[in-house]
């Protein structure tokens, strides 16, 4: 039994990788019904840009590891951002009619994206800073780090602040509207262009929160460390519905705890097999996702 | 106008012919130095080429060797067997006489081939895997212990020093990590009260390991020994620590790397590592340790004194046979005997592997690789 509560626990903290990842890959579908395979490698940018951040204070000699936590987050969440509404800018927008096309040029900004890091950092992996060398708490035999409870928390956070933003403010609703219907969207004076880029930018800082998050929490990062992620994490979205919020977070979730118990009760060997044979059976039964694409509200 | 554009022509296509001419006669004597220079093992295969360049380096300050200059060629083969095999092609088109380096078996094993069949001597710096030299190869040669050496090594390390009983093998599928795990299974299994509990392998490039921790916790091991290479041992020793796994965590040779502790932090103390012996604990390597420092301004890696042997034994052989005839190099490597290299003495046996070979077990002690006295 404690066997199988930890690997909830190290399902859940995995899963919090998936589902923050999957927001972004599920709102842009949502939206202009793009699969942006560069969201994987905006992730791992999120993660240099943390680690460059880090390495920055230590010149300044800012030491307190909450305060740098805090800063490396909000800057490389910040420049992510950015990167991610320049991605849209110049690699989909000119395309957006180009069913097609936009889907190559899709790969070319992935492709782009890992070799810029590969040029830029290191051909070979990075390790972070030990800011948080805390030891693990023991709950009987089950033990939790408190840097896997910030991301399960601040993961679920990130998570109902992007809902509400999405169903509470007008730029949400604008959002909404323009996965309904673009050109009624654009007729009722909606910015299309506005809405979209701020989708991406939206995207981009959940991709590096999580990013960042991953250096601090597994120390070790790498130009292609976006690539295997952004597909499972794609797979969590469709797993809980394409274009719908709660369904990547279930689904981001569900395939973590999925992979989690293949490896603990199958083999580590075994895990992408059992935990993406139950994905084919669920998306068999529900073609649709577990929560279901929302066609009249995509989100 | 017309007839002297033709000369001009002419005179232009001989311009380079004559330059090939003059290039043979002082051409410098070629030697290929495959390793990773991307990826996870990109470091080790700087470390290796960093020792390759000094040894000639040296050579070429004496003035070379048979009157000709050396260079060494140094291409990216990524660990991976694919790119291996190109970059062998690419050396032996490149005109090399013999080849010394490689660094992951999957790398060496299939470009050991290419260089068979081009019949160039290939003496293989870190790759420890059986195979290497059990294709019965008469080119292939390594300055390192096999697998099958050190499985026994660590396996007696851990029943007799450590006294484990209930003993957990994680390996990485790839041919150098499941060839040391199987070789330690195959040695533990003769062992009365020592039972393998748990023998798997995890996924290399993956970050979480604590669904397979998680298991090998509830199997309560006394030791854990990992046998894949250090980017995924470092993560591993973390989590084992976070998971409050019970035992001791003990890796391969492939660990013994810096970057196991920096990756592990404080999670790493108390951890074993069995290897050969760091350059800088070997006294037969201390002049080479120095010369390296003051070259490169850092330490060598784990492998450089191999690699720094290898170009050395493959220099040496050139010039006993008095020649840079590929076959003659490899009768000449073949028949080294007590070579007093950085590692100790060297030679080799019939299969090509080295017929003296030394491990030592590492702990790690205040974030640094520190020799273990077995006796204490």
């Amino acid at each position: 039994m404690t066997v199988a509560l930890q690997q909830l626990v190290n399902g859940l903290t995995v899963g919090s990788f998936y589902a923050l990842i999957a927001l972004g890959y599920t709102m842009v579908y949502g939206i202009i019904r793009l699969i942006n395979f560069a969201h994987g490698d905006i992730y791992a940018v999120g993660a240099f840009l943390g680690l460059s951040t880090y390495g920055l204070l230590r010149l300044l000699h800012v030491d307190n590891p909450i305060l740098t936590t805090l800063l490396g987050l909000v800057v490389s969440m910040g420049c992510t951002g950015l990167l991610g509404m320049l991605v849209y800018r110049v690699a989909y927008r000119p395309l957006l009619h180009a069913r097609l096309s936009i889907l190559i040029s899709a790969i070319g900004a992935s492709l782009t994206l890992e070799y810029g890091l590969f040029l830029i950092y290191s051909p070979s992996f990075l390790v972070y800073p030990h800011l948080f060398d805390t030891p693990g708490m023991s709950l009987g035999d089950i033990s939790v780090s408190g840097l896997q409870i910030i991301i399960f928390v601040s993961g679920l956070v990130l998570m109902a602040a992007l809902y509400l933003i999405v169903h509470r403010t007008k730029i949400g609703m604008a959002m909404r509207a323009l996965a309904i219907n673009q050109d009624a969207a654009r007729l009722m004076g909606i910015d299309v262009n506005r809405v979209v880029a701020l989708t991406f930018f939206l995207g981009s800082t959940l991709a590096a929160f999580a990013g960042v998050l991953t250096g601090l929490y597994y120390s070790q990062i790498s130009f292609l460390m976006g690539f295997l992620i952004g597909l499972k994490a794609f797979t969590a979205a469709v797993l809980g519905g394409i274009g719908n919020i709660p369904g990547a977070v279930v689904g981001g979730f569900l395939l973590g705890v999925l992979e989690g118990l293949a490896a603990g009760y199958f083999s580590s060997r075994w895990k992408d097999v059992v935990a993406f044979g139950i994905l084919i059976v669920i998306l068999v039964v529900r073609p649709r996702g577990l929560l279901g694409e929302r066609v009249v509200e995509r989100m | 106008m017309r007839k002297w554009c033709a000369v001009v022509a002419v005179l232009a296509l001989l311009v380079p012919l004559t330059a090939l001419g003059a290039g043979a006669q002082g051409a410098t004597i070629k030697i290929g130095v495959p390793v990773p220079l991307s990826g996870g093992n990109a470091k080790m295969g700087d470390d290796i080429s960093k020792a390759a360049t000094l040894a000639i380096e040296e050579w070429n300050a004496k003035g070379g060797v048979l009157g000709r200059k050396l260079e060494i060629m140094t291409f990216d083969d990524a660990c991976d067997a694919q790119q291996s095999v190109t970059a062998a092609h690419k050396l032996v088109d490149a005109g090399v006489v013999a080849v010394a380096g490689g660094y992951c078996s999957s790398a060496a094993i299939p470009a050991s081939a290419v260089y068979h069949d081009s019949g160039v001597a290939f003496v293989a710096d870190a790759s420890s895997n059986p195979k290497l030299t059990d294709q019965g190869f008469e080119n292939v040669f390594r300055v390192i212990g096999r697998d099958d050496q050190q499985g026994p090594y660590a396996a007696g390390f851990m029943t007799k020093t450590l006294k484990a009983h209930r003993v957990a093998i994680i390996h990485d599928n790839t041919v150098y990590a499941k060839g040391l795990a199987d070789a330690t299974k195959a040695a533990l299994s003769g062992k009365p009260g020592v039972q393998v509990v748990f023998f798997d392998a995890i996924t290399p490039g993956e970050k979480d390991f604590s669904a397979v921790l998680t298991k090998v916790k509830s199997l309560k091991p006394d030791v854990t020994y990992f046998t894949g290479y250090y980017p995924e041992g470092g993560l591993l020793a973390k989590q084992f620590k976070d998971l409050g796994v019970s035992g001791k965590f003990m890796a391969g040779d492939a660990n013994n790397d810096p970057t196991f502790v920096t990756e592990a932090g404080a999670a790493a103390e108390g951890d074993f590592v069995t290897s050969t012996p760091l350059p800088q604990d070997l006294g037969t390597a201390k002049a080479f340790v120095d010369r390296y420092k003051k070259r490169f301004n850092q330490d060598p890696g784990p492998y450089s004194a191999l690699e720094y042997d290898a170009v050395n034994i493959v220099i040496n052989a050139i010039q006993r046979a008095h020649s840079t005839d590929r076959a003659a190099i490899i009768k000449a490597i073949a028949a080294t005997k007590g070579y007093k290299g950085a590692t100790g003495s060297i030679g080799f046996d019939k299969k090509g592997d080295r017929t003296t070979i030394l491990y030592i077990p590492y702990i790690i002690k205040g974030g640094k690789f520190t020799p273990y006295n077995v006796s204490s």
